[in-house]
Formats: C-alpha cells, sequence, structure tokens
C-alpha cells in the first residue's frame, strides 16, 4: 500500500479440495436446513409454503435424507483427509485446539475493552476460526447421530423406547437450530460482516487472500510464508 | 232317492236365483265404466280452467295389482251414469297402512286438509299400482327416490312448509348409497323408505321417528348388522345405550344424506378428516369435562409426526382410528382395547413391526409441559437458553471484536513509527 507500483499480493488460504468440500457443505447445509425447518417450523406459513415446494412431506424427507447422506459422507471423507493426506495432517495442525487458542481469546477481550494493550498474533486460524471449525464440526456430529436414529427408526423402535425417540428428535431439531445460529450469526460474521472482508472474504471461491489482509489478522502465518519465501 | 234329488234341484234353483240377483246388485262391470272411460279424450272442466282428463288405460288397468277387480272395489258409488264420485279409501283394504299414515307427518298434515301432503296415491298411483317388488311398481327401490323427491326437491314445497334445502336432498344423489342406486341400481342400497320409513314417516327431532338419534345405530344396523354387532361393544355404542345423548350414532361420524366412501377426500371419515371429525366431540370442553376424557389429544396428534405427516399429505401415517379402531373404539382402561398398556406393542407393531413392549413404554400423546413431557420439556427449555445465551454471547462478541478493531487501526500509524 505504501508503494502503489506493487499490486495486492495473493496468497493461498484453501487449496481446491477444500474448496470443493466448502461448497458440498454449503449446499447441503443449506437444503439440509431449508427441509429441516420446513418440518420443525411446519405452522409457520412459510414452512408450509416449503413443504409444498418440497412435494409434501414425504418428498421433503426423501430430499433432506438425501442432503443428509452427502453430508455424512463429507464428514467422513473430510475425517480420513485430514488424518491421513499430507495436506489435511498440515490443516489439522493448524485447526487443533490448544490452550494457546483459549490465551488468544482472553487477551483479545482484555484489548477490546482496553485493559491490554497487546492484540494476539494469530496463525493461519485463530480462535475464531477454530471455534467455527470444531463448533460446526461436533454440531454436524452430533445432529448426524440423532438423525441416524430417527432415520432407521424401525431398528431404533427394536432398542429405543418412544420418549427416547421423542427426545432424540427434539435434540435433532434444537441441534439444527444451534448450527443455523453459529452460521448465522458467527460464520456471517468473521468471513462477510467483519470490515476486513466486507462484504466478503472470496478465499472460498479464489481460494487466495490478499497477503496484506494475512499481515494485519493472521500475522503468524503471514511471516510463516515469507520465511518459507512463498511471499 | 226322491229327496235327494228334489233338494238337488232346490239347492240348483236357489244357486241360479242368487246368481241372477248379485248380476242384478253388481252395478257395472269394469267393461261398462270403459265404454265412456275408455276414451282417450273424455275429460272434465274444473273451476280453475284446466281440464282433467278422465281416461282409463285399460291395459295400464288389467296390469296393476288391482286389475283383476270391479271399479267400484274402490270407487264404491260408481253406477252409470254418475256425477262426482266420493274419494277413494284405500283404508277400507289396507287398514294398517291408513293407521299409520294417519299417525305419520304426512297423514297429520293431510288430515288438516293440506293438499301439498302426499296421499296414498301420490306414491303408489291410481289405476297403475303395482306390487313394490314389481320393477315397474312407483315404489319400486330403484324407483322411489325419485318419487320422494318429486315434493322434496321442489323449492316452492320446500319454502312453503320448512322442509330440509334441496342441497340436503342432493347430497343423497351424490351419496354412496345415491351413487350406488344410480350407478349400479344396487338393490340393496339404502333409498328413502329404508331410513324414514314409508307410510309412518315422522321427522328426526321425534322419539318415535326411525331417524331419531337413539334409533339410528339400529337402522343403520339392518343392513350393516356386524358393524351394529361392533358398535355395540364399543365405548360409543355402550354410551348411546345407555342414553347418553353425546354419544356419538353413526351419522355423528359418517354424516347423513353426505354419507361417502371413506376413500373420498370430502368423507367426514376420510384419513384425512379423521381427526377433526374426533375432535368433534374430544375437543369440546364441556363433553370432555363431563365424561372425563383426555385433554388435547388433537393438539398433542398434530403436534406428532403422525399429525404433521397427515397434514401435508401423508395419507399412510396414523390417525385416530389407526390406533384406536373405529367402529369398536374402546378405553384405553379396558383391557380389550387396542391401546390398553398390554396391546400397544401390538397396535404400533401394525405399521411399526420392530416397536415391542420396550417402545411402547411413556406416553403416545406427549404433552410438553413441565409435568407430562418432562423429558422434552427440558431438551426445549435447554436448548433455548442456551441458543439464546450464545446469541448473546455473539452479538457481545461482535461489538466487542469491532471496538479492538478500531483501537488497532487506531496505534497502527504509531506502530509504523517504530
Amino acid at each position: 500500500m505504501s508503494e502503489p507500483s506493487r499490486g495486492p499480493v495473493y496468497v493461498e488460504r484453501m487449496s481446491v479440495l477444500f474448496r470443493i468440500q466448502h461448497l458440498l457443505l454449503m449446499i447441503s447445509l443449506l437444503i439440509l436446513a431449508v427441509t429441516g425447518f420446513a418440518l420443525m417450523y411446519y405452522e409457520n406459513w412459510l414452512a408450509q409454503v416449503l413443504i409444498r415446494l418440497e412435494g409434501g412431506v414425504l418428498y421433503r424427507g426423501i430430499i433432506h435424507r438425501a442432503a443428509a447422506v452427502s453430508l455424512m459422507a463429507q464428514l467422513v471423507y473430510h475425517a480420513f483427509y485430514m488424518l491421513i493426506s499430507r495436506e489435511g495432517k498440515r490443516e489439522l495442525k493448524e485447526v487443533w485446539l490448544t490452550r494457546r487458542d483459549f490465551d488468544d481469546f482472553l487477551q483479545a477481550m482484555r484489548f477490546n475493552l482496553r485493559m491490554g494493550n497487546e492484540y494476539p498474533r494469530f496463525g493461519k486460524y485463530g480462535y475464531k476460526e477454530k471455534f467455527q471449525y470444531w463448533g460446526a464440526t461436533a454440531g454436524v456430529f452430533l445432529i448426524s447421530v440423532t438423525g441416524v436414529i430417527l432415520w432407521a427408526e424401525t431398528f431404533s423402535m427394536r432398542f429405543l423406547p418412544k420418549f427416547v425417540l421423542d427426545l432424540t428428535l427434539i435434540i435433532h431439531g434444537y441441534q439444527g437450530l444451534l448450527i443455523f445460529v453459529i452460521l448465522l450469526f458467527w460464520h456471517l460474521y468473521i468471513v462477510h460482516l467483519h470490515p476486513s472482508v466486507f462484504p466478503m472474504n472470496r478465499a472460498w471461491l479464489t481460494g487466495k487472500v490478499d497477503a496484506e489482509w494475512l499481515r494485519e489478522e493472521h500475522p503468524l502465518e503471514y511471516e510463516k510464508l515469507k520465511g518459507e519465501g512463498v511471499l | 232317492m226322491k229327496p235327494f234329488r228334489s233338494f238337488l234341484l232346490a239347492v240348483l234353483l236357489a244357486a241360479a236365483g242368487a246368481g241372477l240377483a248379485a248380476t242384478a246388485d253388481a252395478g257395472p262391470t269394469v267393461r261398462d265404466c270403459l265404454d265412456c272411460h275408455g276414451d282417450a279424450t273424455i275429460e272434465k272442466s274444473q273451476p280453475d280452467g284446466k281440464t282433467l282428463s278422465l281416461f282409463v288405460d285399460e291395459k295400464t288397468f288389467r296390469g296393476s295389482i288391482h286389475g283383476k277387480a270391479e271399479c267400484n272395489a274402490c270407487h264404491t258409488d260408481a253406477k252409470a251414469p254418475h256425477g262426482k264420485l266420493a274419494a277413494v279409501s284405500c283404508g277400507r283394504c289396507h287398514a294398517d297402512a291408513a293407521k299409520s299414515y294417519s299417525q305419520s307427518t304426512h297423514g297429520i298434515v293431510h288430515a288438516k286438509g293440506v293438499k301439498d301432503v302426499p296421499g296414498c296415491e301420490d306414491c303408489h298411483g291410481t289405476h297403475d299400482i303395482r306390487k313394490v317388488q314389481d320393477p315397474k311398481a312407483r315404489t319400486f327401490r330403484l324407483n322411489i327416490v325419485g318419487v320422494c323427491l318429486a315434493c322434496h326437491e321442489d323449492r316452492v314445497i320446500e319454502e312453503k312448509y320448512g322442509l330440509p334445502d334441496q342441497k340436503v336432498m342432493e347430497a343423497y344423489r351424490e351419496s354412496v348409497h345415491g351413487r350406488a342406486l344410480k350407478k349400479s341400481g344396487l338393490l340393496g342400497t339404502a333409498v328413502c323408505p329404508d331410513c324414514h320409513g314409508n307410510h309412518m314417516i315422522l321427522p328426526g327431532d321425534q322419539p318415535r321417528s326411525a331417524t331419531h338419534r337413539q334409533n339410528i345405530p339400529t337402522l343403520c344396523g339392518k343392513c350393516h348388522s356386524g358393524i351394529l354387532e361392533e358398535y355395540d361393544r364399543s365405548v360409543h355404542g355402550k354410551g348411546m345405550r345407555a342414553g347418553i345423548a353425546e354419544s356419538p350414532v353413526c351419522t355423528d361420524c359418517h354424516g347423513e344424506h353426505t354419507i361417502l366412501k371413506i376413500t373420498d377426500p370430502q368423507s367426514k371419515v376420510y384419513v384425512k378428516n379423521i381427526p377433526k371429525t374426533c375432535t368433534a366431540c374430544h375437543g369440546n370442553e364441556a363433553i370432555a369435562t363431563r365424561y372425563a376424557l383426555p385433554k388435547k389429544r388433537f393438539s398433542t396428534y398434530m403436534d406428532s409426526f403422525h399429525g404433521v405427516a397427515l397434514e401435508y399429505g401423508m395419507t399412510t401415517v396414523a390417525n385416530c382410528a389407526s390406533c384406536h379402531g373405529f367402529h369398536g373404539i374402546l378405553p384405553s382402561s379396558d383391557p380389550a382395547s387396542s391401546v390398553s398398556k398390554a396391546n400397544l406393542p401390538n397396535t404400533c407393531g401394525k405399521c411399526h413391526p420392530n416397536a415391542g413392549a420396550n417402545f411402547a413404554k411413556g406416553d403416545v400423546h406427549v404433552e410438553v409441559t413441565r409435568q407430562k413431557g418432562g423429558g422434552v420439556f427440558a431438551v426445549r427449555v435447554f436448548y433455548t437458553i442456551f441458543i439464546g445465551v450464545l446469541v448473546i454471547l455473539f452479538v457481545l462478541h461482535v461489538g466487542m471484536d469491532l471496538l479492538g478493531r478500531h483501537r488497532r487501526l487506531e496505534t497502527k500509524p504509531e506502530e509504523k513509527k517504530e
């Protein structure tokens, strides 16, 4: 910026594979939300319109389950990818929760409230990204378990009393609401509404971010890339 | 021998004399009457200017049930020539029918001199009367509906006497009984007199009427006898027989003139309409309190997956009748009930083959309140609070993060100087 002759430099933040995973995740979660909330809030007029659009309760269920299969397949694929592939292992290390993240969070809060003078320096993923990642993963895992129990209801009924299935159903619904709230409030903020990226962090499409943005928001990653000679 | 011969002669003479005398007293024969009345153009003018045909078609008369009788069997005062004859009294021979008729709503009004109301001839005909079993009879099963509706679909008559309107009558034609009549000419279908009676018709609000509430199950049971048997064993049937007026009878669920096949979406007992039909009584606060019926059955059903799925087009899911039965409904406290604790696994198992005794634990109609649906209620409260708190924290975090960012931008120029 200080040297206008040099245009912005972009560095890769999301590889093609991750972008595809992200896109699939986005599509299946949207479908699941639309079909799921239509049933959960069936009394609402919008839900009623949606159920009719989705072809009634029967086809709504089929669409919901198809998207769920896709979501669970992604979860399994992602887990293996993160544990086995070279890129996955590297990313897992970056996104792994450590004591440091909690300290970073507290430090950030202190700084924000003018109780400390140092803003934490984040690596590739700060506490905001990690909260997003692990929150969504845990949520998707729990909703998958309850979803499978409900889907295989003929099988579940052999072991589970009706009130357990009633509970499963209600947990499934509220868990969906929880994931939706995290996405709406947290994800929307950190990748869309945050002033540094508004209106949108384009990494999910181009895979790349501005090196200058990286230097400001994720300085440790910036320095690491610089050290590796990428920048 | 001699006395016997003279006795025989005397008998013969007496017989001949009596025969001659009889011929002289018998009045005109049918042939005599037809000398005039066989002329197709014979008519008389009436005070209102119209003409009345006095023609009697011999063929029609001979084909009628009375075709072998002489005219004066009915027209007792008929001589040739004659003026206006007295009214024919069918009751001279048909005393039972006349007595029933006189007690019916038609008979009572007729006795007051109202001319719109049907007398014998309006339903049975006059010179063309045939046996009710004769397909050509006006009163034959397949023809009688038209005879009744001739007046009961006449708007002028309906309005004049405050009769049920045309829609009620029309509904019959589209009902399962009416269609069976119209489409298949099914002799076993219900036609007007099967329910309302023939000579002894009374409005349904009179206890002696065949169509009075208390008589309905027996009435329908005349044809649907297996179902009546089942109904009589049910809680509704027992209540009805015990004189509880609110206990439902056939027509409360099936309708009257509007009875439709259960597969017809318009039917009150079509799968999708059953919850509303049952709720007409079970959701009625007064009835539910008076007979200590369990409450909130409709709302808890509609909130269940079965209810929602039924509402949005899945007709295979359970409705009230799937679990509780229909004609033979029994309370869950009755061991023979399909929803008694012991039978519940079987009942659920009709659709969910794996639902065993373990599955049937707990409430089926789950009321989500602290007292009744504790678990579900707790989960709901927990998530509501959890999500609510989370949203508040998110908003706070956004606020603080923006403050922090502002501070970072403030301090940045200083950093650069260093």
